[in-house]
């Protein structure tokens, strides 16, 4: 049989525009896979010569689900361009609309995206396999997937003006402090969105036994992951160093401070795709591929200062006794986070400085270079800017999570490929466990680049010499 | 009292796009009444199945990609789950009138208001033909709001 192409175009349920092609040898069997990110934004060249406070504001029009989390990596890149300390308050408050964002984008990952495949089967009719057809079938699951994502993109609202693309967070802190009032309503919702965390961590785990296969098929082999640590070593979302950990579970790299990521992270591009890869540069390419998000940030830390996620994250690592390797469990990591970042949040809201008007500091351009980190929903997210003398913008640079998952994608993709895909013969659940090792890992294409009209999947299995021999439709 | 949603969506940025939320700006000009809520959204997502349940009529403004540029369209929409095959993370008024019914119970009556767009690149400016239709939609819309409203 000559070799063969399969092509999966567009990848459905993500956050952007993404195609993945399927390459098989003379017997059938995929010998080769790639996921290619097909659009292409830009932004790191088009802010040059804009002025850098003007790059919160900018950059969060990079996504329309986690625009929090690039105004807060830009801002943070802003504020040591400013060389100020940002008062206590300011990062109390940047910190809870970082965790609010969380919430509300886990939210729409695992109930919106992921959970019909887990609630109504992968090869359940693709048609109903979405959050309308897990309304029909479980309608109490539905609801509370709409009212947690409601909870996180309202306490983002009430605290930054608007959920999507808000301007609240500014160099040096945030503009406004937080009234009374917006704490009270957003403390109000807390009951309910604890309670709709620990309902859905039980249920996943009760029926994660039907999904082994998957859990041993999904991105599941030895990588690096990466992702920031506090200073006891724990869960952190807004600062703390960069710490890398091997699949065996040892600290392969600890401490490192945001500004000198580029000693450890190392990047290169593939012909196939506008999408980056990010390696660990001591390790080289591909020896040093690395995981970034929930299912890296819950392996790296050594625990968390929240009550109820404490206790779930110490369930969670008994999957394992290194790291925990499937990518099938960014879904239960992600389901951890959520608790911890719910916890945090009234943690942080009750504090009694939380209401201080004290929230920025003011000064201008004191350095010529800047680097923000902070753990977005996908994981780590880095802005870098250099400036010139007038605060100009003269470079960027951009690592965004699904850059840093890059490789570890293309592996599980192939890894799944070669599990379920046979060539001689193709179905759509088969091809929707290839689309769901990606949607396991979220990643972020960017979602503010939605094409008019209808998202068609189209796959088509062409021999070499171009003879289509099957396809496949939505 | 009867309760009222609008919901108006789209794109501000991409030039007739935008037509929902210019039309959502007119209307907010007007008196405020309790009973009426007007959203402004870029695109519609599941969550707007809990305000909908909660409400007796619902108005869906939008444009459209097709259609003679500037023709104002008017129809009544009703819930169709089947509408939703193709969501990925924005939903049809029809999948969202269908999810509001199952999940919580009940759907309002609904109606959609498009203008058929003449240009939807980069740019805050609706083209003069859909510019030139405006007023009318904003008429349609008071029109069909209970007396005492606005």
């Amino acid at each position: 049989m000559p070799r063969q192409k399969i092509v999966i175009d567009p990848v459905t349920r993500i956050e952007g525009h993404s195609k993945i092609s399927l390459h098989l040898d003379e017997q059938g069997r995929v010998e080769e896979a790639y996921f290619h990110v097909t659009q292409l934004r830009g932004f790191e060249k088009f802010c040059e010569g804009r002025p850098f406070y003007e790059m919160p504001s900018l950059m969060a029009r990079i996504c329309g689900i986690c625009p929090v989390s690039h105004l807060i990596a830009s801002a943070k890149a802003c504020d040591a361009i400013l060389a100020v300390r940002i008062p206590e308050t300011a990062v109390r408050l940047r910190t809870v609309l970082n965790l609010a964002q969380i919430v509300q984008s886990h939210a729409l990952s695992f109930f919106y995206l992921s959970s019909p495949d887990l609630l109504l089967g992968m090869d359940s009719d693709p048609a109903l396999r979405n959050i309308f057809g897990v309304a029909e079938a479980h309608p109490e699951i539905a609801r509370d997937g709409v009212r947690l994502r409601q909870f996180g993109q309202q306490a983002i609202e009430w605290l930054a003006g608007k959920r999507i693309h808000p301007s609240w967070v500014v160099p040096g802190g945030v503009n406004e402090p937080l009234s009374a009032a917006n704490r009270d309503r957003i403390l109000a919702g807390m009951p309910e969105a604890l309670a709709i965390a620990r309902r859905t961590l039980d249920w996943f785990k009760t029926g994660m036994e039907r999904f082994r296969e998957e859990i041993r098929t999904f991105a599941n082999s030895p990588t690096l992951f990466m992702g920031l640590v506090n200073d006891k070593g724990g869960l952190e979302f807004y600062d703390g160093k960069l710490r890398f950990l091997d699949a065996g579970g040892h600290v392969v790299q600890d401490g490192v401070a945001a500004a000198d990521y580029g000693e450890y992270i190392g990047e290169l591009a593939h012909p196939w795709t506008y999408l980056k890869t990010s390696y660990f540069k001591p390790l080289g390419y591909p020896e040093g591929v690395y995981r970034v998000g929930p299912l890296a940030r819950l392996n790296i830390i050594d625990g968390c200062d929240t009550p109820l996620a404490s206790q779930e994250w110490a369930e969670f690592r008994e999957l394992d006794r290194g790291a925990v390797l499937s990518s099938f469990h960014y879904h239960y990591a992600r389901l951890v986070e959520i608790l911890y970042a719910l916890e945090k949040i009234e943690q942080l809201l009750q504090a009694p400085d939380i209401l201080d008007p004290n929230v920025r500091a003011l000064a201008s351009a004191n350095q010529s270079e800047g680097v923000g980190v902070a753990e977005a929903p996908r994981g780590t997210l880095m802005h870098h800017y250099k400036v010139d003398r007038d605060g100009l913008i003269t470079w960027a640079n951009l690592i965004i999570a699904t850059g840093h998952n890059n490789a570890a994608m293309n592996r599980g993709v192939l890894q799944v490929a070669r599990h379920f895909v046979q060539g001689n013969k193709l179905t759509e659940g088969m091809l929707n466990r290839v689309e769901a090792v990606i949607r396991a890992f979220d990643p972020c294409l960017s979602c503010s680049t939605h094409a008019d009209g209808h998202l068609a999947l189209e796959i088509d299995l062409r021999a070499h010499d171009g003879k289509l021999l099957d396809t496949l439709s939505n | 009292m009867s309760r009222v949603l609008i919901l108006c969506y789209g794109n501000p940025l991409r030039g007739d796009d935008a037509f929902g939320w210019r039309v959502a700006e007119r209307l907010l000009e007007c008196p405020p009444d309790p009973s009426i809520e007007i959203l402004c959204l870029h695109q519609l997502t599941p969550e707007i199945m809990d305000p909908l349940s909660r409400s007796d009529f619902a108005i869906f403004i939008d444009a459209a990609a097709t259609g003679d540029p500037g023709a104002i369209l008017e129809h009544r929409i009703d819930p169709d789950p089947a509408a939703s095959a193709a969501f990925t993370h924005h939903a049809t008024p029809e999948a969202l009138l269908a999810g509001a019914r199952t999940l919580y119970g009940r759907a309002p009556e609904a109606v959609m208001i498009s203008v058929a767009g003449a240009d939807f690149s980069l740019g805050a400016e609706l083209s003069s033909l859909v510019s030139a239709r405006l007023e009318e939609a904003v008429g349609a819309v008071l029109r069909m709001l209970p007396r005492s409203a606005l």
